[in-house]
């Protein structure tokens, strides 16, 4: 019996382009090809955009050895084709065409994650893992995010927003209508992008311009965020489609004042703040949470519930901030792509790194066939009166 | 199949036959064996790599320079031929251009087999004599430690528990045959209360040998299983090798362990019989098992001990009563035996756990026999866990009982409660097989046909919870 064809699609153009290789080849590919039930097609989308496939792409230290443009100018892009599914054609003196039967998508960030990929896949008829393009869409958009599961009656910080260009044409008004309606500490982020890029804390009102303009630089649309007190922040991994499961709740930060900017979660292995952390990939969480057996219930449940609302499907991971002494639990963001899918908590819970993608592709492929059972096309006589 | 032919032209050829010599301990007939039986040169060195000492880079560029003037001996007939200077004389020297591999690896036995007959043998035979007059003129105990399985970790029980009030020697590593029992006896101070003596049987009249020039005040036979069957043929013979040092010594210096099932048709009356409910007097009560280690209570008359130990598995306790008593015979005092029983830890690749990825391994890639297999089954049966794995590529030196042995196997794994059972492709895979089968084992199981690559990924197969038990590695050598 031939083997599955799994095309595990990376980098693209983001700001998290470096993490999403990561990502690909230390937590899917690997896992996955140790299974030894899937045929392992790597699929690296270059900064450029250029599309590359070859299985030297599985090795890392093609990435970290210093000569990895040169060896990608030696490689001949692929392009792909919509002909019964999706196919990766490469070239050669022959074109050799795969046929791939479950795309796992791997990009952080744009042109990727928040939908654009699995776009792809709708189009092309394809089983693929993870979120769906209305899912991944609104995960990639903290506002819309943050709307939808308000509309749900889940918790959520006090927030204003805006785009560039309404901030441009008055910025005086959205700095006084913050002012004016939110109290400080306030985070400034971008609305649409991961890995903590972008985001400033701010704790008097002199940072906001400055707060905004970093954030603007990274995105058209920034939401400003009321801080909660009493802080503890935790995150929950969770998969499945109908049936779900959470991982544990974890806790990535000791201290209210801190938070995790891109450098301190990637680059200096978390090591931020008065304590460090013990545990995490990055060694920066306690897992599972400390917290009382109630505020833990009601944070897991609040997860689960966002995942429904935002139609979740694969695997995300939740983001909620606790207010300990009020013993509320707030919705902050969804991640469609926990980076390095999370595997330091899935194995905390006891799930392996290879159960952990093969499950995943299980339920891809689960989606895909009741979606394939669902009629989208019909007869009818539209056209007969043009005649 | 074209691409293994053409590994023996590689430039890599000669570091692995030198390797492959290297592995088999300089075992002419063990090297003969691997080499004629491979198919694949490129693919030989999987586990370990050559070891640069100064006999293996001597040997290295003896074969290269003889490599070379094979070729070109081979082109001078060529040369010959054309020049109707040598009738015959392209064959010759096709053969030599194109067989010189073949040839260099079978022609540098020579050297070492003449080595062998001319230098080492007399040599060695000469120390081992000497040594003799040293070990009988030695005054305290010698206690020889015989059997399939167990010695070294019975030496090594010996030395933590008697080590810290007794003035004690011991053959090193597995240093455990008579060169290595001389080379042992010339380095003795002669102020030694005891030495503890590793006898490594490995063919016929190998104990008695032993026992002849060590001359031991007591025994240790810690079991009798399936092990070197190449050279002993039957387990009986192996049976009559290690029981043949109770012919140097009164029976009751002899300690035999009684779990060991095979040992039964070799005991004598007067043997001290030890396993895990006690030995002589000493009987064991209340045993807790986990993978802390082991405690119990040792008691004889109105005497009890409470024992506690870092070792992992039901199995040990045997071994630890017999310490016990046997450091009480000594003369140590209940609470040095107390003491020094705690000091006892799992050795290196025996039974020993450590943590991966929240995950408990426990490492016993040492264990080379039946009796350890099923010390280990027994053990992953008792323990809590998310998931269980089992990891064995099987058995090697099993002769003729390769089948049964394995099958067995197969049997006692099927037993041991595992989720998944991961075999290590190789020749024994299929008898496991047909023993997890005859054991209605239902479970998953991996045929894993790198286990190299396994090993070093282990870290992706587990969570949190789940207990992974390794038990046996198989060298280059054995396919």
């Amino acid at each position: 019996m031939s083997k599955t064809n799994v095309a595990v699609i990376f980098g693209s153009r983001s700001t998290e382009h470096d993490v999403s290789i990561i990502t690909a080849v230390a937590s899917i590919i690997k896992p996955l090809e140790l299974s030894g039930e899937y045929n392992v097609i790597p699929v690296y989308i270059a900064k450029d955009g250029k599309w590359y496939s070859d299985d030297s792409l599985k090795d890392i230290n093609l990435y970290s050895n210093g000569k990895f443009q040169d060896y990608l100018s030696k490689l001949k892009p692929i392009s792909i084709s919509f002909n019964s599914g999706l196919n990766i054609i490469k070239p050669g003196l022959k074109n050799k065409v795969v046929n791939i039967d479950v795309v796992f998508p791997a990009t952080h960030g744009t042109h990727g994650e928040d939908g654009e990929l699995m776009a792809i896949c709708e189009m092309a008829g394809v089983a693929y893992v993870g979120c769906n393009v209305s899912a991944s869409s609104i995960a990639m958009d903290k506002v819309s995010a943050k709307q939808i599961a308000a509309s749900s009656g889940i918790n959520i910080a006090k927030f204003i927003h805006f785009s560039k260009y309404e901030f441009s044409k008055d910025s005086a008004k959205f700095l006084k209508d913050i002012k004016n309606n939110l109290k400080l500490p306030l985070f400034v982020k971008p609305s649409h992008l991961g890995s903590s890029i972008g985001i400033s804390r701010v704790t008097n009102f002199d940072e906001l311009q400055n707060a905004i303009e970093v954030a603007l630089h990274y995105d058209d649309k920034v939401l400003v965020e009321e801080g909660v007190n009493n802080l503890i922040e935790v995150t929950l991994p969770i998969i499945g489609n109908e049936e779900l499961t959470p991982a544990l709740l974890e806790q990535p930060m000791l201290h209210s004042e801190d938070f995790f900017d891109f450098e301190t979660k990637y680059l200096q292995g978390g090591k931020k703040g008065k304590n460090k952390g013990s545990s995490g990939s990055q060694g920066y969480s306690i897992i599972p949470a400390k917290l009382p057996k109630d505020l833990y219930a009601k944070a897991e449940s609040t997860g689960l519930a966002v995942y429904r609302a935002i139609g979740c499907t694969g695997i995300a991971r939740v983001d909620m901030l606790i207010d300990t002494k009020a013993n509320k639990v707030y919705f902050n963001e969804v991640n469609p792509l926990p980076g390095g899918l999370y595997s330091h908590n899935w194995n905390k819970a006891g799930i392996n790194n290879i159960e952990l993608v093969t499950r995943l592709i299980d339920l891809a492929v689960e989606l895909h066939t009741t979606k394939k059972s669902i009629e989208t096309v019909f007869s009818t006589n539209y056209l007969s009166q043009f005649k | 199949m074209i691409k293994s032919f053409f590994s023996i032209y590689r430039p890599s050829y000669f570091s692995t036959i030198i390797y492959m010599l290297q592995s088999s301990e300089y075992d002419i007939r063990k090297y003969l064996s691997w080499y004629w039986t491979t198919q694949d040169f490129s693919k030989v060195r999987i586990r370990g790599n050559l070891k640069k000492t100064s006999a293996a880079k001597m040997l290295l560029i003896s074969v290269v320079f003889i490599a070379l003037l094979e070729v070109l001996i081979g082109i001078y007939c060529v040369y010959l031929w054309k020049n109707n200077q040598l009738f015959a004389g392209w064959t010759f020297g096709l053969a030599l251009i194109l067989g010189y591999p073949i040839i260099i690896a079978n022609l540098i036995i020579i050297p070492l087999f003449m080595a062998r007959i001319l230098l080492v043998s007399p040599s060695n035979n000469r120390k081992i004599i000497k040594s003799e007059k040293i070990f009988k003129d030695f005054k305290g105990e010698k206690i020889a430690i015989v059997g399939s399985y167990g010695k070294t970790s019975m030496k090594e029980l010996l030395v933590s528990v008697l080590g810290d009030y007794k003035n004690i020697a011991f053959t090193p590593g597995n240093k455990n045959v008579a060169i290595s029992h001389a080379n042992f006896a010339f380095n003795l101070k002669g102020d030694e209360d005891i030495l503890l003596i590793e006898y490594g049987e490995g063919a016929p009249k190998d104990v008695e040998l032993f026992a002849r020039i060590t001359h031991p005040t007591r025994a240790i036979i810690t079991g009798l299983a399936p092990a070197h069957l190449d050279k002993y043929k039957t387990l009986k013979a192996a049976g009559e090798d290690i029981f043949s040092v109770s012919n140097f010594l009164s029976e009751n210096k002899v300690y035999v362990n009684q779990e060991s099932g095979d040992t039964s048709s070799f005991l004598k009356p007067k043997f001290n019989l030890y396993n895990r409910s006690g030995i002589g007097s000493w009987k064991v009560s209340e045993i807790k098992n986990n993978l802390e280690g082991i405690s119990f209570k040792m008691s004889n008359g109105k005497t009890t001990l409470k024992l506690a130990s870092k070792l992992v598995g039901r199995h040990h306790i045997g071994a630890l009563v017999l310490v016990a008593s046997l450091a009480l015979e000594l003369g140590l005092s209940e609470d040095q035996v107390i003491n020094g029983i705690s000091n006892t830890k799992p050795y290196e690749h025996r039974m020993q756990p450590y943590q991966l990825n929240g995950a408990t391994i426990i490492d016993d890639t040492y264990n080379g026999n039946i009796e350890g297999i099923k010390a280990g089954t027994e053990l992953l049966s008792e323990l809590d866990a998310k998931k269980k794995f089992y990891v064995t590529p099987g058995l090697v030196d099993q002769g003729k009982e390769t089948k049964s042995v394995h099958e067995k196997m197969g049997e006692l794994i099927a037993k041991s409660d595992a989720d998944t059972v991961v075999l290590m492709k190789n020749s024994v895979t299929h008898f496991i097989e047909t023993g997890l089968k005859k054991g209605v084992y239902d479970k998953k199981v991996i045929i894993e046909k790198n286990p190299l690559k396994f090993y070093k990924n282990l870290d992706q197969f587990v969570a949190s919870g789940d207990v992974v038990l390794m038990q046996n590695d198989w060298p280059d050598q054995y396919k």
